[in-house]
């Protein structure tokens, strides 16, 4: 019943949608609290539609990925962000090298080509036949950010959507990875963003900034 | 099952090690002695039992990791638990503190055991890496030396590269049979075309030949070696670069059949090359660890003769001789692991005693340490391949098998192997001289330092552990009829030739060596029988003296006084004036810098001191390696240029080629 509304109702085409747009806030956001914001929303969506392909595809171990998604994603790494960002005193980007507007103008820009370009060679069947581009512009719209941005927890962020990116590519085009390599990425990630945490405040504390321009300094 | 439980065994002597009170750590050498004692008596049984699989398993679906006892891996067994043994007991007293090398050298004697008997690529690799990181955590584990740490980089390096090599074999065979398992390799390759074929040879040949120390690929070993402590060094150059031919045995001659003509040429000139210009460099040294490395890269360079020439047999439907030359080869495995074991024993031992390597600073050690100088005389004597020892019985057979080369067919194969004949005549005299130095120079005349003076014997289970080596030496030279029969159960090429009678008369059944059939009027010999003979006319010359000469009046002076007095220990001979003539004749391939500086208290008479410094130029760093990391750094200057060292630059350049390569491939 569930799995048939889910079909009728394109939902997993929906949250993929609700993903993209979510990335592209993130990329004309300033505050890092919104940012940090579209990206607890980025991991709930990709959550539910774990949650709603392990309906509609009627596998077990997906309910489970989506709930190590959901512990992980969506609660974990939000705090540990929202921590280093109190902690470093980061409130908002002050000047980065590209302005607002042209930014949200580039990435629109961004999920044309990816749009244009994936629409000729490759052609996806299945569930999630519509979530390769949606993943591909997630992961080029991030990147972007993490160009265009100064500080280092927006670079921060900017890496975690583009896992995301890669994990929504990952599974919709298999239909789920073994659980426990899903695990271990999820581990991994999380190890990652708590090491990079107190990287950010020892950087802080040697640089007194955390611009990432000023890393420059560091070239032999 | 004696196998099994002998590897258990060493396992549980290796868990001992981590957990055991430091005082108790000699105790788990012991045990990992008897427990290599029963792997390698339990691996001369699986040379004669048909191959049987240890144990099967997948680490991820699709990969199969298995374990499985043949001949060839029974065969390698043997030869690691031959030197795994005593080398665990001389650890007993050699190390008898540091619980981490304990626990190292137990994981590394036991990858090596899973190297063996590993029946996949999967599982060779596995073993093969955990082989290289664990003697390169072995290498670095002398602290007290400032080297190390560059000797391990440099090992490290190297052997990956060796790795990603033999990785690329492995695939291109995969890709071709699509199996894993050497088995199936071996059937799948059998009708691929020959191309294919060769570029596999060649990926092993340079990827294992890096492992096995082949010039110009040895530059890790005399580094890594002499850097590793001796206990380990011994299972180094006694087994760690055997594992180098044993995994060319495995690819080329079992899984590819070793039956091209050019494979076996460049195998017999790479042996050419290694033990000659090995040989050379021996002569050089005079840090007595790195004398050995080298020396190692020398016998390599003599089993790759008998492996080379065996191919070039085998290429030209000589079944019977490629046996015999392959039967040499795999013989000079097992008894180069010997005495180069006892040797790095022996130098083990004095290196302790004298806390120095340098032979300059040694000298007059045999009567400080009769029983460690004794077996050292015996490596010394068995790695000159003199008879009876073992040197010998090996050397003999693989230089007859080089001179037989004159039957083949074909003109350049028998120049070849001719030249190969040559070149080991030349290898055997220079590493006799060579071992001279190496006994004569720390162990006769006058101690040359303080250091050497003030030397002790080695403790119990040292001198035992070098008294088994140095027994096992002789035995093999005497009866190596059993190591024969033995290899010529191998399904190698033509080894099952070896003890048909007919072809090889009584060489599994006497103690006698023989190449082909006597009545063909070739050469036989029989060690023992000039064990015999040597000692007869020992006991001859003793009658002899004891009826007809009368013992003159004796005067006790200092070692090589010549009956003059006050002889100092810097009027000896040293090792580099023992090595002088040698340095002259080839001073094309040493190039040697000498440098003398003389400080005058009134010119031109009346000096006050002299300094004289001589080194040779070591040719392969400087010719080849140099311009190559020379070349190598411009290269990654030009790349510095797009290096800004800004962050998002970097990130852009990312985006951007992802965006190039979305556009243009899509």
């Amino acid at each position: 019943m569930l799995a048939k509304w889910i079909g009728l109702f394109s939902v997993i085409d929906f949250i993929s949608a609700g993903m993209l747009v979510s990335v592209v806030a993130m990329n004309s956001l300033k505050r890092i609290d919104g940012c940090i914001k579209a990206y607890a929303a980025n991991s709930w969506l990709l959550a539910s539609m774990m949650g709603a392909s392990a309906v509609y595809l009627s596998e077990p171990h997906l309910y489970a990925a989506a709930f190590y998604t959901i512990a992980v994603k969506c609660i974990g790494i939000p705090y540990v962000l929202k921590r280093v960002a109190k902690e470093l005193k980061v409130t908002r980007e002050t000047d980065p090298y590209v302005s607002g507007p042209v930014s949200t103008m580039a990435s629109f820009a961004l999920v044309g080509i990816v749009y244009s370009a994936l629409s000729r060679g490759i052609s996806v069947t299945g569930f999630a036949q519509n979530s390769l581009e949606v993943a591909v512009s997630i992961i080029l719209v991030s990147l972007f950010t993490m160009m265009i941005r100064k500080k280092a927890i927006t670079q921060v962020i900017g890496l975690l959507f583009m896992e995301n990116g890669l994990f929504l590519a990952g599974f919709s085009l298999t239909r789920g990875m073994p659980t426990l390599v899903e695990l271990g990425v999820l581990f991994d990630l999380f190890m990652g963003v708590l090491i990079l945490g107190v990287f950010l405040s020892q950087i802080k504390k040697t640089f007194v900034s955390v611009d990432l321009d000023r890393l420059t300094n560091l070239k032999g | 099952m004696i196998f099994i439980s002998g590897l258990c065994l060493f396992a549980l002597a290796t868990g001992l090690a981590a957990v055991a009170p430091e005082r108790s750590l000699r105790y788990t050498y012991l045990l990992m002695f008897v427990g290599a004692v029963f792997a390698g008596a339990g691996s001369v049984l699986a040379v004669y039992a048909p191959p049987t699989a240890i144990c099967v398993s997948s680490i991820i679906e699709y990969i199969p990791v298995s374990f499985a006892a043949g001949p060839l891996s029974g065969f390698f067994g043997l030869v690691l638990s031959a030197i795994a043994a005593p080398v665990s007991l001389y650890s007993a007293g050699y190390c008898p503190q540091g619980r981490t090398k304990a626990v190292l050298y137990g994981l590394f004697v036991l990858s090596l055991y899973a190297l063996f008997y590993s029946a996949d690529a999967v599982s060779f690799i596995i073993a093969w890496e955990a082989m290289s990181i664990f003697s390169y955590f072995l290498v670095i584990s002398h602290t007290e030396d400032q080297e190390s740490g560059r000797a391990g980089l440099v090992y490290s390096v190297m052997t990956h590269a060796g790795t990603a090599l033999i990785l690329a074999a492995f695939f291109a065979a995969y890709a071709v049979t699509g199996r894993f398992d050497f088995d199936g390799m071996r059937v799948g390759l059998a009708g691929s075309p020959e191309w294919i074929r060769s570029v596999i040879f060649c990926l092993s040949f340079l990827g294992f030949g890096m492992k096995a120390a082949i010039i110009p690929l040895h530059l890790w070993l005399p580094r890594a070696h002499p850097a590793a402590p001796s206990n380990v060094s011994a299972l180094m150059s006694g087994i760690m670069v055997k594992a180098g031919i044993y995994g060319m045995l495995l690819m080329g001659f079992y899984v590819l059949g070793a039956n091209v003509a050019w494979w076996g040429m460049v195998i017999l000139v790479t042996g050419i090359i290694c033990s000659v210009l090995g040989v050379l460099y021996v002569l050089m040294e005079h840090d007595i660890k790195r004398l050995l490395a080298y020396s190692s890269v020398e016998n390599i360079g003599i089993i790759l003769l008998g492996m080379g020439a065996s191919a070039l047999f085998a290429s030209a439907g000589m079944r019977a001789l490629a046996g015999l030359a392959l039967a040499a080869a795999m013989f000079h495995v097992l008894n180069h692991a010997m005495f180069k074991g006892l040797l790095f024993m022996g130098a083990g031992a004095v290196h302790k005693a004298t806390h120095t390597r340098n032979m300059e600073e040694m000298g007059g050690l045999l009567k400080r340490m009769p029983y460690t100088g004794l077996f050292f005389l015996i490596g010394c004597v068995s790695i000159s391949a003199l008879p009876p020892f073992n040197g010998f019985s090996s050397e003999w057979l693989t230089f007859q098998s080089l001179i037989l080369g004159s039957q083949t067919p074909r003109i350049y194969m028998e120049l070849a192997t001719l030249l190969g004949g040559a070149a080991l005549a030349l290898t055997g005299g220079l590493a006799a001289a060579s071992f001279i130095k190496a006994f004569g120079i720390p162990f006769l005349g006058q101690p040359r330092s303080a250091k050497a003076e003030n030397a002790d014997e080695s403790n119990r289970p040292m001198i035992l552990a070098m008294g088994i080596a140095a027994a096992a030496c002789l035995a093999l030279g005497l009866f190596p009829s059993g190591v024969l029969g033995l290899i010529s159960k191998i399904p190698l090429s033509g080894l099952d030739q070896v003890s048909k009678a007919g072809v090889y008369p009584g060489m599994a059944t006497r103690a006698l060596l023989s190449p082909v059939n006597v009545a063909g009027g070739f050469a036989q010999i029989q060690p023992a029988g000039i064990l015999a003979f040597m000692l007869a006319g020992l006991a001859a010359l003793l009658v002899f003296l004891k009826i007809f000469w009368r013992r003159p009046k004796t005067v006790y002076r200092d070692s090589w006084d010549c009956g003059m007095q006050a002889l100092t220990p810097r009027m000896q001979y040293t090792a580099t004036a023992f090595s002088k003539p040698v340095r002259v004749v080839f001073k094309n391939i040493y190039m040697p810098k000498k440098e003398v500086s003389t400080v005058y208290a009134l010119k031109p008479f009346f000096v006050s001191s002299m300094a004289y410094k001589s080194q040779i130029r070591p040719f392969f760093e400087e010719f080849l390696y140099r311009p190559a990391l020379k070349a190598f750094d411009k290269l990654a200057m030009s790349a510095k240029r797009l290096q800004s060292g800004s962050l998002q630059l970097y990130l852009g350049y990312m985006l951007l080629t992802l965006l190039a390569m979305l556009v243009l491939w899509a």
